[in-house]
């Protein structure tokens, strides 16, 4: 039971087993410094890598490092936090629960908590929402929008999809995409909460590294200065694929689009430098550009880190610069503070120039 | 409206309302009223935020203020009467969907006739019912004549109360077919290549549901139209579309004639001109089957809507509920005039003539003081093209 709830700390019952085990939050936070340094890199680790950082050996402080990582988030006050840390709490317990559902019963891993699908389901009421059919499921379409709106690509979107009767069918890695999304949307619920003076006061020091490392992502995503011969390799490639008229799985379009709008272009920039490629869809592109900038969905994408681009085989041409950043972002805050400022031509300055 | 008019609706409506029961909507007494009072000004001002505790009796209060339009929110909410969206709370709305013959395309305005938009209307109702009766498979339907230029539909299904704005605007691309992607409609599947090295990809227009069903339905009509033209007939049809040329036209027919079965189950795959072809009737499924609905009426869970039973104060109408199994009878201009209203002449001054249709009948209209029956002059008051005269 322990290790199920250390795995997946959002369950319900696991809430139950902290409230019935501890005495007191606030005396844990005082008196426990191994689960509040847990609990501060599965926060750091939301921000810096997109994941919740390496779990504890030992269940107790590793469950207990939830509801404190909570309150940390609550106490540094911030939603861009809040949004990047249920991204990150959702994004590991799906790959968690994937491998789990995978394995078979002979060849359980060790780390296997005994989870099953038809738990999860339960869990986020979905039991009698989704239903096993031949080569996947069926979902209940009033249970399908609301989770299917934090997925990212078209192919999401209702008007695709073949609904009858009320259900929109899915296949098993899009059942567990809407799981993660449900998981998402129990981590976020109820956050920031307001954190007694007392927890604020003795984990100070917490929250103001928290907002450190918050302040410099905002510096990053403050650079606003667009020069291509400067970009990573992997996103090089990819704009010369769009700009080839290439049909980009919708990662590797999310990936491009989402860097250049972290590097503050803008929709119609980012449509402006697509052009090149005739065949491109403007209105598509504005649509999802729309939605990774924020502006048609609640939440705002951020470009994937090397390890994702690499799970999906976008990182290619990899160079030496490569080899001492974990983010594209970071190489290219790299490559410009490296280039001379005379150097730096802005592409959209350029840009008006020719206009 | 001179104050006699004025004075002269506001008794027939108390009449109308003495006689008519009013069923209200379900949970009335979570939602938020409103109501459009006869004042004299030009402009109306909307009173709202009122509960039903406030109004009491709905019923009594109709007959009591015999409002000009009368509305109940789609929201339900822990406070309705409050004077805030934030304070009311809100617990869960119905999702509705407005048809108006003001927004159709196929509609022209000052020129289609107040029957013809109608009847323009109710085919696009039959769409709309389509999509959530078979598509969505919403049962809890309530299809309503709003007494003016169109039909509500309000659904009351459980797996709706809930959604948010964002949620009821895919709700709202679907049954317009916005955002409609023919790549996402196929489904890909690779298949080892019989014989050959490398595998092929299978694609197949996913007909068990959604646009994909509808493209298909398109598709395959057009295909058996072309089996039973003589081949060059058949050839010149296709060559027709942009993008076939005679080579492509020919493997076309070619898969039409030996590869129908498979391209009954959707797949595409049997020649790469079939699928460019099929793809071109995404757009005339959008175009023939689309349900063009008022987008922020749907996506606002706060709307408020006019109350079935109520008349419509811009035509002396009813706003009728009605049966699934009556709509196809259903004559608007002959059965949303209200009881009341038939039967005995009345006596204006009409402003504004021209054809009037109503109760079955198309009368022209002199302008100039006269007798009329009821109805037709509440009709032209309410819309500001007659006065009262003196009887
Ligand atoms: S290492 Fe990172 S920055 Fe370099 S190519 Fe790969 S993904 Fe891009």
């Amino acid at each position: 039971m322990q290790r199920l709830h250390a795995r997946y700390p959002f369950l319900e019952a696991a809430r139950e087993t902290v409230a019935s085990e501890t005495v007191e939050l606030a005396t844990v936070v005082e008196r426990d410094p191994a689960v509040v340094e847990r609990a501060v890199e599965r926060v750091v680790a939301s921000l810096e890598d997109g994941d919740t950082g390496e779990p504890s050996r030992d269940t107790r402080t590793e469950l207990l490092s939830y509801p404190v990582a909570r309150v940390l988030v609550s106490a540094v006050e911030e939603n861009v936090l809040v949004r990047k840390y249920a991204r990150a709490e959702a994004e590991e317990a799906h790959d968690r629960f994937r491998t789990e559902f995978e394995e078979t019963v002979e060849l359980k891993s060790a780390a296997s908590s005994g989870l099953t699908r038809e738990t999860l389901l339960s869990e986020f009421d979905l039991a009698g929402d989704v239903r096993a059919v031949e080569g996947g499921y069926r979902i209940g379409v009033g249970a399908y929008l609301p989770l299917a709106a934090g997925c990212w690509g078209d192919e999401w979107r209702l008007v695709n999809r073949a609904l009858s009767d009320g259900e929109v069918p899915v296949d098993e890695t899009e059942l567990h995409a809407l799981l993660r999304e449900a998981v998402r949307a129990r981590v976020e619920e109820g956050l920031p909460f307001a954190v007694p003076e007392e927890i604020v006061d003795s984990l100070e020091a917490e929250v103001a590294r928290v907002r450190e490392i918050l302040a410099d992502l905002e510096l990053t995503r403050e650079i606003d200065t667009v020069v291509p011969d400067l970009f990573p390799p992997c996103m090089t490639a990819l704009l010369d694929d769009i700009r080839k008229g290439e049909h980009l799985p919708h990662h590797s379009r999310f990936a491009i689009t989402a860097f250049l709008a972290s590097i503050g272009m803008d929709t119609d920039e980012i449509v402006e430098l697509y052009r090149v490629n005739s065949s491109f869809g403007e209105e598509m592109t504005r649509y999802q550009t729309d939605h990774i900038r924020g502006e048609t969905s609640p939440t705002e994408y951020s470009a994937p880190s090397c390890a994702t681009m690499q799970s999906y085989g976008d990182c290619v041409n990899m160079d030496d610069l490569c080899e001492r950043i974990s983010h594209p972002m970071a190489y290219y805050e790299r490559r410009l503070d490296d280039a001379d400022d005379e150097e730096i031509e802005d592409w959209r300055e350029a840009e008006l120039e020719e206009a | 409206m001179e104050e006699r008019t004025r004075a002269y609706l506001r008794g027939r409506f108390r009449d109308y309302y003495r006689r008519t029961e009013i069923t209200p909507p379900p949970e009335a007494d979570e939602r938020e009223w409103g109501f459009i009072p006869w004042t004299d000004g030009p402009g109306t001002t909307m009173v709202r935020h009122r509960s039903l505790l406030e109004l009491g009796d709905i019923e009594d209060f109709l007959e009591r203020k015999r409002p000009r339009h009368v509305y109940f929110s789609v929201g339900r909410y822990d406070d309705p009467g409050a004077g805030s969206m934030g304070e009311k709370g809100w617990r869960s709305s119905d999702l509705v969907f407005d048809l108006d013959a003001d927004h159709l395309p196929g509609v022209t305005l000052g020129e289609d006739s107040y029957a013809e938009m109608l009847a323009i209307c109710k085919d696009a109702l039959y769409r709309l019912l389509d999509f959530l009766e078979d598509d969505f498979g919403f049962s809890e339907l309530e299809i309503v004549f709003s007494g003016g230029r169109g039909y509500h539909v309000h659904v009351r299904d459980d797996a709706v109360l809930d959604l948010e704005r964002d949620h009821r605007r895919e709700i709202v691309d679907y049954v317009r077919g916005i955002g409609l992607e023919y790549d996402h409609l196929v489904d890909r599947e690779t298949v080892s290549g019989l014989g050959r090295k490398t595998p092929t990809e299978r694609r197949t227009l996913r007909i068990d549901g959604g646009w994909g069903r509808r493209v298909h339905g398109y598709f395959m009509a057009f295909i058996e139209e072309l089996l039973n033209l003589p081949e060059d007939d058949a050839l010149e049809r296709l060559t027709a579309f942009e993008g076939i040329g005679e080579g492509k036209a020919k493997a076309t027919l070619n898969a039409a004639r030996n590869n129908r079965e498979e391209l009954e189950a959707g797949n595409v795959t049997v020649h790469t001109a079939v699928s460019q072809l099929a793809e071109r009737f995404l757009e005339e499924a959008v175009e023939r089957d689309n349900a063009p609905i008022d987008e922020p009426v749907t996506t606002d869970t706060n709307r408020l809507i006019r109350l079935p039973g109520s008349l419509h104060g811009g035509s002396g109408l009813a706003v009728c509920r009605l049966d699934r199994a009556e709509l196809e009878a259903f004559d608007p201009l002959a059965d949303a005039v209200p009881d009341p209203f038939v039967g005995h002449e009345i006596a204006v001054d009409v402003e504004e003539g021209g054809e009037v249709e109503l109760g079955g009948k198309i009368r022209t209209v002199e302008e100039g003081p006269q007798s009329l029956p009821e109805y037709v002059g509440i009709f032209l008051m309410a819309r500001g093209r007659a006065e009262k005269e003196k009887e």
